[in-house]
């Protein structure tokens, strides 16, 4: 309290000077200070007894702002003072504008609406109390001070009218001071006004609507209006004409959003014109309409003598001869340009009118005078709207204008909530960035507050992805594949797989299994490892050629990812390869989508490898030939319908498969089980995946064929591995092993396991550069993720450390047990030749899309440690 | 030092010419800062390289301040005009092209136009309060430039001879946007002779790709200037010019 007292100094009397206005704003930001504080049935009540206060005070203010500004029709600024009062008080009445108006816990979002403090408001000539009355019920509403600067010229009116709110508004509990003028107007006051305050509600002429840009204080200003208002030759004509007439007359054509010129179709033309003469308006002849030129604009600019004059008055200072009851003097004009000076905004009585050949002409003309001065502000069309939708839309698309009014008197149309009930009433046009504004709408409430959003932590809905069929057990595939002709009617079946899988007799099984169906069929086996976009092609090409509606990928991950690519472009031959190929974030946020499959064919996989996992994956890698350019494809939309893991598809598999796809399943399930975006559903899946590894592949490596639980559980481990990072996604060791392959020819399997302890030690630290951004990943746990893996896989140690680093060795030995090297450099690669690419690689790696859901966001010169480290075996 | 040939006379100062010098002597009772400050603001616009007379000294003469420097010998403008109305074009282009030239022109030390406006639109007598805060706040809007602008552009004050055409009297010289130095010229010209006028602004605004929006954004402002020299015969006009309002 001591505090307001020091900042409200004594009333000082009439603001007339720089000194007195500081010390006015002090007492405003000090009522204001305080009116922050109050609630919204205190707001309520106060915006309530203000608005009744102005409501009943709207005849002496009209008389008055007449009488002083000798401008305008006392009635019609009734109507206007009755508008600022009522219609914005019924807009806003239920507006919530204080504390929190919005809160969604779903989402976790709050909405709070704080007022910006004191509203500098410049209130023009022509709307001396109505602008007032509508400038300080809108600041009441929403909590701000608002200190006015009125014109000189109506600044009586617009003080009498400030007063009126404010008694009422301080009578209902409002602060004193709430509300404040300056007295005396000048230039500079005005500036210091709007240099000080918060923010500015400016409407005025182009200079008050520029300084208040370039005070250095966000500004709501108006611009000029120039309103076309085209007649169309389907227009009811008596009421377009009345419309018109009842607007531009109104208050003596002072709004600003008023008719200035009527462009009428030439079909239409006498007919308008007519109807404009039988309701009072007189039509200029050339000798009249030069000198009413001559009189209205000077210079270009607007004669002041004539604004919000009566017609007969305009007409008597042109030396023009009309009835006095004349309604609106009309100038039959030829030019849209600016050196016609009916062209002009003319604020008074004074209507230009065109003929237009056609609607095109008629649109050209008003986008002409549109540019001539009203850029922003308002437009208006008479049409038949049931059957002229096009030439609404057409005039939509057209104008450069803020509001597009259809069959409206736009004076009374452009303030909203007259003839259209969505457009808000509002005394303050904003005429977006054509006028200079920053606001293209109806200026309210909403523009005088600041909404604080209280945006709370929540995590990412999360997801667990398969194949619909996961069928798995030694000799399940005939079992697995009778489902396509007893259940699902399949008739032609393709087959993809490569000439090694299909000269040694794997394909025959399946086709045997179709012939008993009856299923036609025919096989494709060209597959090569790294399958080309070329082979791929040649695939689906076939199969359009074939038509089938089941296709049936066998073999490891080339004939896999080759089968669902020729999926993708048998289904969707334009699909185009880069845009799939895109890199996300965020797999749900991606920018491309992904075309749906699974219209003409149903996809099954059958791995003949325990490693990628691609049965159950939505990967699938191609390279084009061309380019060399290899392109990762992730979608599911790209997860095979049914997966069918049979052991006796395994069993010969070459020792080097072996050892290397294994360690690639060790590898996508350590992976898996420290993302980002690991979850309980894929957890599961990776522990296992990885303890089977761990426990099986010495004896599916040394024995083969002669051990087959271990080949089994080999085949489970690589299945569920794919399941895990399917969901949860892989991280840094892939991307480096990716490129590891890419340059060095390295295969992918021995790439991961070349480097993987070096990336489990990298990502444990409980200190890492940068963490990887996810909800869900709260804060670096990686290294207890390890140390529970490790004890998953039969590790015990003290602490997590002891177990991450037993883990490791662990790891290593099985390497060692299963033929692979302990470092890059011993696996035969040439210094010079790593140490050439290694630049390239770790920019490659650092972007590659695996590195996304790593635990551990690892900056690029670390990748280049770990590369090197790698390299020697550190 | 006895000066005997006046060549011309007006408020403030007797010119005479005394040799190859021209000696402007101002009246007795003029404050010695109009003195100085003209040779001060002339001596700036020396420095631009432009034709101009050139000042040699700035003396006392029997109590009067006294500027000496080159005298310019020739026909004015004014003059040619009036002898060959017939090529007024050609001579209004060579006076918009001159114009221009000036405009080009930059002297950072010289006063602003603008303050000197706002100082005589405060002044005013003969306008009410909001017609001076309309002025105001439309001369506030206009864009803020550093042109070089002579003040009183007008035919009277280019002379041309066998060496070239000059430029004289810079007294009113200002830095500042040259449309307002337009607008005044247009002013002085349609105070005399409407058409020449018009065709003097078509010229400047078709040469300089200027819109002649811009120049007449200026008119009030000038008028209201011009106003202040209070001369009857040009009030009806000047205050027409005056009376106008953006829109609101």
């Amino acid at each position: 309290m001591e505090k307001k007292q020091k900042a409200a100094p004594a009333n000082t009397g009439l603001v007339d000077n720089v000194d007195a206005l500081i010390a006015k704003m002090a007492q405003v930001r000090e009522a204001q200070r305080i009116f922050a504080t109050y609630t919204q049935e205190q707001v309520d009540k106060i915006f309530y007894e203000a608005a009744m206060a102005a409501n009943q005070q709207r005849i002496p203010l009209a008389k008055m702002a007449v009488e002083e500004t000798g401008m305008g029709v006392v009635e019609d600024k009734v109507i206007k003072n009755h508008y600022a009062a009522e219609y914005i008080y019924n807009k806003y009445k239920n507006e919530k504008t204080c504390g929190v108006i919005e809160r969604d816990d779903a989402f976790g979002v709050t909405k709070i609406a704080e007022p910006i403090g004191v509203v500098a408001a410049v209130i023009p000539t022509t709307n001396p109390t109505s602008t007032a009355i509508f400038k300080t019920l809108i600041s009441l509403k929403t909590r701000n001070g608002i200190i006015i600067s009125p014109h000189p010229r109506a600044k009586k009116s617009t003080i009498a009218a400030a007063k009126v709110v404010l008694d009422a508004a301080v009578k209902a509990g409002a602060p004193e001071n709430i509300i404040a003028w300056i007295d005396v107007p000048s230039l500079e006051l005005t500036n210091e006004v709007m240099a000080s305050a918060d923010i500015i509600l400016a409407t005025g002429g182009p200079g008050m609507v520029k300084a208040a840009y370039s005070s250095g204080k966000p500004a709501v200003g108006v611009g000029a209006g120039n309103t076309p208002a085209i007649i169309d030759d389907t227009a009811d004509i008596k009421l377009a004409v009345n419309s018109i007439i009842h607007s531009k007359t109104f208050d003596n054509g002072m709004i600003c959003a008023s008719e200035q010129s009527v462009i009428v179709l030439d079909k239409v033309y006498e007919a308008a014109k007519k109807e404009f003469a039988y309701r009072g308006c007189y039509f200029l002849n050339p000798e009249e309409t030069e000198k009413v030129r001559k009189t209205i604009i000077i210079n270009g600019a607007l004669n002041a003598k004539i604004v919000g004059q009566k017609a007969h008055t305009i007409a008597e200072l042109a030396g023009v001869k009309v009835p006095e009851n004349t309604k609106i003097l009309i100038g039959e004009v030829e030019s849209v340009e600016l050196e016609e000076e009916f062209a002009h905004e003319k604020l008074s009585p004074v209507l230009a009118m065109y003929r237009a050949k056609d609607f095109d002409d008629a649109v050209a003309k008003a986008e002409r005078l549109i540019a001539d001065g009203g850029y922003g502000h308002t437009s208006s069309l008479y049409c038949n709207p049931v059957t002229e939708r096009a030439k609404i839309d057409r005039m939509g698309q057209a104008m450069k204008t803020c509001r597009i009014l259809v069959n409206t008197p736009s004076s009374q149309g452009g303030i909203g909530d007259l003839y259209n009930f969505k457009l808000a009433p509002s005394l303050t046009l904003g005429c977006g960035s054509w006028g200079g504004n920053s606001v293209s709408e109806n200026v309210g409430c909403k523009h005088l507050i600041n909404i604080k959003t209280v945006a709370e932590r929540r995590e990412n809905m999360l997801w667990f992805r398969a194949p619909e069929k996961v069928y798995f057990k030694k000799g399940c595939m005939p079992v697995a594949l009778d489902e396509l002709g007893t259940i699902m009617g399949k008739k032609r079946a393709f087959i993809v797989t490569d000439t090694f899988l299909y000269k040694n007799g794997y394909v025959k099984p399946i086709e045997v299994k179709l012939d008993e169906m009856g299923i036609e069929h025919t096989c494709f086996f060209e597959v090569a490892p790294d399958p080309t976009l070329g082979c791929a092609t040649k695939g689906a090409e076939a199969m359009r050629a074939f038509e089938p509606d089941v296709i049936i990928a066998l073999g490891g991950g080339s004939a896999m990812d080759a089968g669902k690519i020729m999926w993708v472009l048998y289904e969707h031959p334009d699909v185009n390869f880069q845009d799939m190929a895109m890199d996300f974030m965020d797999i749900r946020k991606r920018i491309y989508t992904f075309p749906e499959m699974g219209k003409k064919a149903y996809f099954v996989a059958i791995p003949t490898s325990s490693g990628t996992g691609s049965e159950v994956t939505p990967f699938a890698i191609i390279t084009d030939e061309n380019t060399g350019v290899k392109w990762p494809l992730a979608d599911y939309q790209l997860l095979p319908n049914m997966a069918i893991v049979d052991t006796d598809n395994m069993m010969n598999q070459p020792k080097g498969l072996t050892s290397a796809s294994g360690i690639d399943v060790l590898t996508h399930a350590l992976e898996a089980y420290v993302s980002v975006m690991a979850s309980d559903y894929t957890d599961g899946f990776a522990l296992k995946a990885m303890k089977s590894v761990m426990d099986y592949l010495p004896a599916a490596y040394e024995k083969g064929a002669a051990d087959p639980e271990a080949r089994q559980k080999m085949a489970d481990a690589a299945c569920m591995a794919g399941m895990a990072f399917a969901n949860a996604f892989l991280g840094l060791n892939h991307s480096m092993a990716h490129k590891l392959g890419a340059f060095h020819h390295i295969p992918h399997g021995v790439a991961n396991a070349l480097i993987l302890t070096n990336v489990m030690k990298y990502n444990a630290s409980e200190v890492p550069t940068k963490m990887g951004t996810f909800p869900q990943y709260q804060y670096p746990h990686t290294l207890a993720r390890y140390a529970e893996a490790g004890r998953f896989c039969g590790i015990s140690g003290k602490t997590d450390e002891e177990v991450l680093e037993k883990f490791c060795a662990k790891i290593e030995e099985l390497k060692a047990t299963v033929g692979i090297p302990n470092s890059i450099q011993a696996w035969g690669i040439d210094e010079k030749v790593f140490l050439e690419t290694l630049d390239e690689m770790v920019e490659q790696a650092f972007n590659d899309q695996c590195t996304g859901a790593n635990p551990r966001y690892p900056l690029m010169s670390e990748i280049k440690e770990l590369y090197l480290k790698s390299y020697y075996g550190k | 030092m006895e000066l005997k040939n006046l060549i011309s006379t007006s408020e403030t100062v007797d010119v005479f010419k005394d040799g190859k010098m021209a000696i402007k002597l101002f009246k007795e009772g003029c404050p010695k800062t109009m003195a100085l400050y003209e040779a001060l603001t002339h001596s700036r616009v020396e420095a631009t390289g432009l034709r101009v007379p050139v000042i040699h000294e700035v003396s006392v003469i029997k109590n009067r301040w006294a500027i000496h420097m080159d005298l310019i010998e020739g026909k004015t403008l004014a003059d040619v005009m009036k002898d060959d109305p017939a090529n007024m074009e050609k001579y209004v282009d060579q006076m918009v092209d001159i114009q221009i030239e000036i405009h080009s022109k930059s002297v950072p030390k010289l006063s602003k136009l603008k303050d000197k406006l706002i100082r005589q639109i405060n002044l005013l007598d003969t306008v009410d309060d909001a017609v001076k805060y309309e002025l105001l706040t439309r001369l506030d809007s206009m864009p803020k430039h550093t042109k070089l602008c002579h003040g009183n552009f007008m035919p009277e004050n280019i002379i041309m001879n066998d060496e070239g055409v000059y430029v004289v009297d810079w007294v009113a010289a200002r830095q500042g946007n040259a449309s307002a130095d337009v607008g005044r010229t247009y002013l002085l010209l349609s105070l005399k002779n409407p058409e020449m006028a018009e065709m003097y602004l078509n010229k400047f605004c078709e040469k300089t790709n200027t819109s002649k929006k811009y120049v007449q954004d200026w008119l009030p402002i000038v008028a209201a200037f011009q106003l202040t020299e209070n001369n009857p015969a040009e009030k009806d006009l000047l205050m027409k010019w005056v009376n106008v309002v953006a829109y609101e």
